[in-house]
Order: structure tokens, then sequence, then C-alpha cells
């Protein structure tokens, strides 16, 4: 079983990305699980999303403690709680300007980086960031398939398709090129 | 089996609303509230994209939405409708005189903490507390569940003419987006009949009907109620039964989980059957029998049937995700009345597990199972934190 965890804020589109993400491993024949939490429903509020994929149905229903990747769209959500229960061989993919050397709260984690920011507002997406996110995550992970995602986002964007389909592009060919580096 | 489905993604709301789709309602009376809102917006959806004819009515309040549920439902039609939380308590009255006016009614309710103080999560207290207003009802553990329960839930409240619940939790089912089996409407339409009642309220005759009783029309009245409760339990079996004749898909009534020889049977309600389900697995693999008997029906309760399983079985492990202030665990204390003048009956340990929402664990699950085999049971529930397993 594969075991992703998302976190951000309200109106980021964590939970969002989490949809993407299952309905493109479904695509594939993946049973699949996607659930959030929230506390307020509100924009700005710590939103956590889970998402479990495996060959067989999934019968846990509880938080995933041990994720084998962890999407965090905004890295001062980043705190004790949140690492507790990852290990060396986990992935955390961070949306931020530094490098993941100068992360200090992650060190000794498999962490990457990207600028995610950076790369929506060049793709004319301002700060929206979850179609850059979900490329980077899809190519560090090798899956979903790189066509699938890019089908599915297409399908699920809401405004600004083809923004969010380049968005979605950079972040797969960037991770594609900082994978094994860490 | 009839092979009529279509795989989708949907979480367990939208699920139980394809559920009642499928069911084809001619009334829904609904009132929004978070978690249970997705329900009514997908019914709503439907009926907009020409999927669903029914007239939606959209009151002032929940105790208004029951109201219209009832009326509705004593003209011979069937009637959905769904609600959470501090809805379900705002209709409370309305539950009683649901059952009462033996109205099948059938309603989904999302557990949800109740108020104060004010939280979205998962708990089972707020249908929990409904459960001596003669509704039957069923907890369901999946989304697949949810909406083939739905279908199930009606066959069983139409034929005993009761209302019946179809409760799932917040987020862990209602928000859980995964792989659902959707029948088709040919299928459905050979397990469900329409309705058609003996008797009904005819709107065309202009007569009014006064339902005042005097003693002893007030206590065959409630006899009769009683009954048709215990007539349920076949009834549910046989709808359950037939389900899995068409689709693959029984849940029964009470679940038996690899309860063979088991020295701890846990039981519990609802979502944490599914991660009990991995724990179990688990422990049987390091060699500790333990064994999940989920309760699927808990309205009416299936006594005879419990306590025919758990025969022999020398420890319980009760898990709630409730809480009764005064007197611990709503499902503990009905297993301990369930089993009271069994022979040999079993130890029964009951733990406050998740309450709140709070994480249970297959982790945490193990480790009560271990405690439970160490120590005497205790007659009170005990509270379990998120930590307390370790």
């Amino acid at each position: 079983m594969l075991q992703i965890k998302i976190h951000g804020r309200g109106g980021q589109g964590a939970q969002m990305a989490a949809q993407v993400l299952a309905t493109a491993f479904f695509r594939e024949g993946k049973y699949v699980q996607a659930f959030a939490s929230y506390g307020g429903a509100r924009r700005g509020t710590a939103v956590s999303s889970y998402i479990r994929i495996d060959n067989r149905p999934i019968r846990l229903r509880c938080d995933i403690e041990n994720p084998d990747a962890v999407l965090i769209f905004d890295a001062s959500l980043i705190d004790e709680k949140m690492l507790k229960g990852i290990n060396k061989d986990t992935s955390l993919l961070i949306n931020s300007t530094k490098e993941a050397k100068d992360l200090k709260e992650c060190s000794g984690f498999k962490v990457y980086t990207i600028d995610g920011i950076n790369i929506a507002s060049r793709n004319g997406l301002g700060r929206i960031v979850n179609s850059v996110l979900l490329g980077a995550l899809a190519g560090l992970l090798d899956a979903p398939d790189f066509k699938n995602m890019q089908n599915v986002i297409e399908e699920m964007s809401p405004v600004k398709v083809p923004e969010n389909i380049s968005s979605f592009r950079d972040g797969y060919e960037l991770a594609k090129k900082f994978k094994g580096v860490a | 089996m009839i092979k009529e489905s279509k795989a989708m993604l949907l979480t367990g709301n939208h699920a139980v609303s394809y559920g009642a789709m499928l069911a084809r309602p001619n009334v829904l009376p609904i009132y929004p509230i978070t978690p249970q809102t997705p329900i009514a917006e997908k019914l709503t959806e439907l009926q907009l994209n020409g999927e669903l004819e029914a007239e939606t009515i959209t009151p002032e309040s929940e105790h208004s939405a029951m109201a219209a549920c009832i009326t509705a439902s004593l003209t011979g039609v069937r009637v959905f409708t769904a609600t959470a939380s501090q809805g379900l308590f705002l209709m409370h009255e309305m539950l009683h005189y649901a059952s009462g006016a033996r109205a099948p009614i059938v309603m989904a309710n999302v557990n949800r903490t109740i108020g104060s103080p004010w939280g979205f999560w998962p708990d089972q207290t707020d249908s929990l507390a409904q459960r001596d207003t003669g509704w039957i009802q069923y907890y369901s553990e999946s989304a697949q569940e949810s909406l083939d329960t739905v279908l199930q839930a009606y066959r069983t409240a139409e034929q005993v003419l009761l209302p019946a619940m179809v409760i799932h939790e917040a987020f862990y089912v209602s928000h859980s987006l995964e792989v659902v089996d959707v029948p088709s409407r040919t299928l459905v339409d050979s397990y469900l009949p329409p309705f058609d009642p003996e008797l009904y309220l005819d709107p065309s005759i202009n007569r009014s009907w006064g339902n005042v009783v005097n003693q002893e029309m007030f206590w065959r009245h409630r006899k009769a109620l009683g009954e048709a409760m215990d007539q349920a339990l076949d009834v549910a079996a046989k709808a359950d039964t037939e389900w899995k004749e068409l689709t693959g898909r029984g849940y029964e009534l009470l679940e038996a989980y690899r309860c063979e020889d088991a020295e701890v049977l846990i039981v519990t309600m609802g979502s944490m059957c599914g991660t009990a389900r991995e724990a179990v697995d688990m422990m049987r693999d390091q060699g500790t029998a333990a064994g999940l008997l989920k309760v699927r029906l808990f309205r009416p309760f299936p006594v005879d049937m419990l306590q025919n399983l758990l025969k022999g079985v020398p420890r319980v492990m009760v898990m709630d995700r409730n809480f009764s202030p005064g007197l611990g665990g709503i499902l503990h204390q009905e297993v301990k009345a369930a089993v009271c003048g069994m022979e040999k009956a079993p130890a029964v340990h009951g733990f406050l597990t998740g309450v709140g929402g709070l994480n249970v664990s297959p982790a945490l699950i193990a480790s009560l199972v271990k405690r439970t085999k160490l120590k005497q049971a205790d007659i009170n529930s005990i509270w379990v934190g998120e930590e307390d397993g370790e």
C-alpha cells in the first residue's frame, strides 16, 4: 500500500490535490481512499488530506501515521506533530523558496523543495500551487502516469486549464531533475 | 448474480445519494448541515440532471424537515432525508412521532460530535442518543456499504412499517473518496419494488384524522411497534441475503470476522471495524487469536444472535466512539446487558476509543487486546487517548 499525506491551508487546494491523485490512481485500476480533515472549514486554517493506494480494497479507517510521501504546501506548517511517524524512507516534498538543506526542522529526512509559487505565477496561476506540486509529486513517485495525470488535471481544473497543465508539466520535469539527488 | 454495475469514485456521502436515487424516492425534505450537506447537494444535482424525479422540500429547520417526511410518507410515497448531529437533535421529537405513525422513512445520519463544544469530528453519540426513538439503526463502515444499506433499509423499513437510519461517521466514511460499485437501475428495481402500503392518507379526501387514544389503545400501539421491531430482525437478514444474491455483497446484521477460537473478541460499530480487521489480521499473524464482531444493526439489537456468537468466547472488548456521561460507552452497556444470564458469559471490557474523532490505529487496538487478555474487566468503560496504547 502507498500512503501519502498532504498538508496545506484551507483554500490552497490540498483537498483538491488529493482528489486529483485519487482519480488518477483509480483510472490506473487501483483501489484508493482519500479523505481530509479540517478544523474550521475556513480559508487559512490547516488542512490535511490522506490518500491510500492499493491493489485490494482498503479497510483502514484511521490517520496515516507512517506515510511514504508527504506533500507540504506551506513550509510554515511544519512542526513536530507533522513529522511524527516520518522515517528516512519517507519523501518530503515541500513548497518553499529555500533549499532542502536550509530547512533545519527537516534535517535527517529525505527532503525535496520546489519553488511552487514562482512556477505557478510564471504559468499565470498566481499563488495557486497545487498543479505544480502534483506534477512534482508524480515525477518523484513515478506514479500516477504522466499522461493520465495530465488528463485528470485537464478535466478537473475549474478554470485556467492550459495554465494548470503547463504548471503540472513544469513541476513534473523539475522533479525528474532532482530525483536521486538527496 | 446479476453483474450490472459501474465502478465510480465516490465519497461515502455521495454513495448515499446514489443509493437514495436508485431507491426512487418521491419526496426529499432536507435541511443542510455539515458534514451531511454533500448528500443533499448530490441529490439535487442528480435531480437537475434528470436522473432523479422527486419533490425536494427545503423547510426552515430539521424539525420541519422531519415533519414533512412523516406527512409525505403517510400519503404512501417513498421519502428520503439526511442529517447530522445537532440537526438530528432538533428532529428528536419528530423521530418518535415518525415511528409511532409507522412511517417507513429512510434517513442517513452522518455521525458528528455534539455541541458544546463545537466540532466536526466523527463521534456516534448523536445517533446513539436516538436509540429509544423506535427507528431501525444501521451503522456502516464504508461508502459501498452505505450505498447498499440505503437500499436494504428501504426493504426492511417498508415491510415492517418502521423508519430506518443509515449511519456513517464524519470524514472517515462521509468524506472519504473511494471506489464504489454503483448498481444499475434494473438491478435495484428488481430488488426494491415500489412502496405500496395497504393504508395511506389520501389528500384528495378532504377530512382530518385525529389520533388521540386511550390508555389501552396506546399500550396496544406501543406493543405492536415492539413486535414490528422484533420482525425487523428477520426481514433485515433476508434483505441482506437477497442483496448478496444479486450483487455478491452481503454484510449480515452482526458480522463475525475471524472469530474462530478467539481469546478476545473486539465488538464495535462503524468505521473502527475496518481498522479492527487490519488489527485482527496483524494479531493473528503474530499468534494472538483475536476476532472482530461487527455490530451493523444496532436497533433492533440482535441479542439472540449476539449470545450465539459469544458462546465459548472468554473475553469481549467493546470499543465505543461515543460517550453517555454517567454510564460510559453505549455499546459497552448494551453488550453487558445482552450477555447477562448467559451460561459462562464472557468478561466484557469496555474502552472509550476515538471519542471526539480521536484517531484509532491498528496498533492501539492491538494494545487494548493485549490489555484485555492480561487484566480483569472493569465494570466501567475506560477512557483511551491516542497515546494510551503504547
